[in-house]
């Protein structure tokens, strides 16, 4: 029986009048992989930030929060001294080089300068960073800084690795090659969670996720199972909204669900075959047919897209 | 599911080290650039008085005037330093470069931050009055080895200014805000603390306010040790000292962890 490393219970987070996290409850057990998903605004980051103790939780919001045993609100550095974290801005100091940077943040957990040396040049390598050990900071790309800031996070051993949006804004060979080294890294028994506003990256890498939206949960469950649950499995969709009286008639009704609340309209059906018939009485290049995903179903639950400022 | 042993995260003492350390070396990274300008300074002031106001000006107080004005450049400097690296320094750390984002995902608190910050500035103080002090010592200005002690007065005026400075930046919300902290504050401190001319020529008004300035002790502390000239007076300007640092360093800290914890 494996041990739940986080156990969140009914939290809640407010800024003034703005409620970030409305009474959330989730855990995550030792060894898997835990996404919070949600659009820019969801209070994915805050609700992230208050298991590491980096921002308190509603002291009057009666909830319970353990993670390995201890209380953010009490035992923040027993928490910060157990988990390696991601934040959503890569704040590397930019004066110093990439061995430095490390070197300096072994410091903070106390890391011998000998055993420091050989844990870095280990996780350089990890990360396939070894070449740029002692390249400037600027001269970094974008997914290198990323992984120069995983490997800081991974300085320490954690048991927990917390990740803030880790491939937001990064190319796909980037992200697909974060993605690996996390995979490994679960193989290896490092608890994850991760924070994502991307469905496919929670669909890729997590064992059950929580979607949000406005500070509260939408769902939550394993990702594929959450897809087999809330929504039909094939997608069609149209670029023009006016055509779907014309490619839509009576006898599929009760076959194909029609959403044309946005600029596009989809047709969602159980039946891939159902949604071929549609298609072939269309152009090349009208239409995209392909398989439903999270996107999808939170489209479907909140009206709304993931990837929209709120 | 509960962990029964205790993780075995550093002592206090080594939390404040590795922030130290972190500031000692960024700030080491550009020795000729950041080590050579305190040096350099109180030259250019010795030389101006020197060759150009000291001429006019006979004795201050007693003693030769580029004697009166160097012995308070001392800790002048030690008050500049730590005051431009507790103002713009934290805020651009804080609002530009994210650098406590980073450091507090480390087993380190705001509070551990904050402080480590404040011993930071006292050393960098305690270097800018060291720089001074060679310089003074050069010139003979200053004799050896009393002079010695000085450097600490800087110390303990660079623990005053980081702790003041960290209490107005964690009201600050843009950085063009120090401008008047620095030409408000500090700029006038550096005339009617003693520095410059003895604050007992100041308007009857003006001695108090003069003697509320934290500079105004320091200074009266660091013409103490180069006059080696001690008196139970200098203990209650160490207890303003030790009492300004408790005070005003607590607020600092409340505050401004309230900046970086939310």
């Amino acid at each position: 029986m494996a041990n739940t490393v986080i156990n969140v219970k009914n939290i809640s987070k407010s800024f003034g009048p703005v409620k970030a996290v409305a009474n959330l409850s989730f855990h995550v057990e030792e060894g898997t992989c835990f996404g919070l998903l949600g659009p820019n605004g969801a209070g994915k980051t805050t609700m992230m930030k208050m298991v590491y103790a980096r921002s308190p939780r509603d002291a009057d919001c009666g909830g319970v929060m353990d993670i390995f045993g201890c209380d953010p609100r009490t035992q923040e550095l027993e928490i910060k001294y157990l988990a390696g974290v991601v934040p959503q801005e890569n704040c590397l100091d930019e004066e110093l080089n990439v061995i430095q940077n490390l070197m300096i943040y072994a410091r903070f957990y106390d890391i011998v300068s000998v055993d420091a040396a050989r844990r870095i040049a280990e996780l350089l390598d990890f990360l396939e960073l070894s070449e740029k050990k002692n390249s400037k900071i600027r001269e970094l790309s974008g997914g290198m800084k990323r992984r120069l800031v995983i490997a800081r996070a991974l300085l320490n051993n954690p048991k927990l690795l917390i990740l803030d949006e880790p491939t937001t804004g990064l190319d796909p060979q980037v992200r697909h090659l974060i993605w690996d080294k996390l995979r490994n890294l679960q193989r290896q028994g490092t608890t994850i969670l991760i924070t994502t506003h991307y469905m496919e990256e929670a669909f890729q890498i997590c064992d059950r996720i929580i979607i949000m939206d406005k500070g509260a949960e939408i769902m939550q469950g394993n990702p594929a199972q959450l897809l087999r649950e809330n929504i039909e499995e094939f997608v069609l969709e149209l670029d023009r909204t006016e055509s779907v009286e014309e490619v839509v008639d009576q006898s599929m009704i009760g076959k194909v669900r029609i959403d044309s609340s946005h600029e596009t309209t989809r047709l969602f059906a159980r039946d891939i075959e159902d949604l071929k018939a549609i298609a072939d009485s269309l152009q090349a290049g009208q239409y995209l047919l392909r398989q439903a995903n999270l996107e999808d179903v939170f489209l479907k639950t909140t009206g709304r897209s993931l990837n929209v400022e709120q | 599911m509960s962990n029964s042993k205790t993780p075995a995260y550093p002592p206090l003492y080594k939390r404040l080290y590795s922030v130290w350390f972190r500031h000692m070396r960024v700030y080491t990274r550009h020795l000729l650039s950041n080590g050579f300008p305190p040096f350099l300074e109180p030259l250019i002031f010795l030389a101006g008085i020197g060759l150009g106001l000291g001429t006019y000006i006979d004795k201050m107080d007693g003693v030769p005037y580029i004697e009166y004005l160097g012995a308070g450049l001392l800790v002048t400097a030690a008050m500049w330093t730590a005051a431009f690296e507790c103002s713009y320094g934290t805020f651009i750390r804080l609002e530009f470069e994210k650098v406590y984002d980073g450091m507090l995902a480390a087993p380190l608190t705001a509070e551990n931050l904050i402080v480590g910050e404040i011993i930071w500035a006292g050393t960098k103080g305690l270097f800018f009055s060291f720089a001074v002090l060679c310089i003074l010592t050069v010139f003979n200005i200053v004799q050896l080895p009393n002079s010695l002690i000085a450097p600490l007065v800087g110390f303990f005026t660079g623990v005053m200014f980081a702790a003041l400075s960290l209490l107005v930046t964690s009201f600050v919300k843009t950085i063009n805000h120090f401008n008047f902290y620095m030409t408000g504050l500090i700029s006038p401190m550096f005339f009617f603390s003693g520095v410059v001319f003895p604050t007992s020529k100041l308007p009857p008004f003006a001695r108090p306010i003069a003697e509320a300035l934290p500079l105004t002790h320091s200074v009266r502390l660091v013409r103490a040790v180069c006059n080696s000239n001690y008196h139970a007076g200098l203990l209650l300007d160490m207890l303003y000292i030790a009492v300004f640092i408790l005070v005003v360093g607590c607020f600092a800290v409340k505050r401004l962890k309230k900046r970086l914890i939310y």
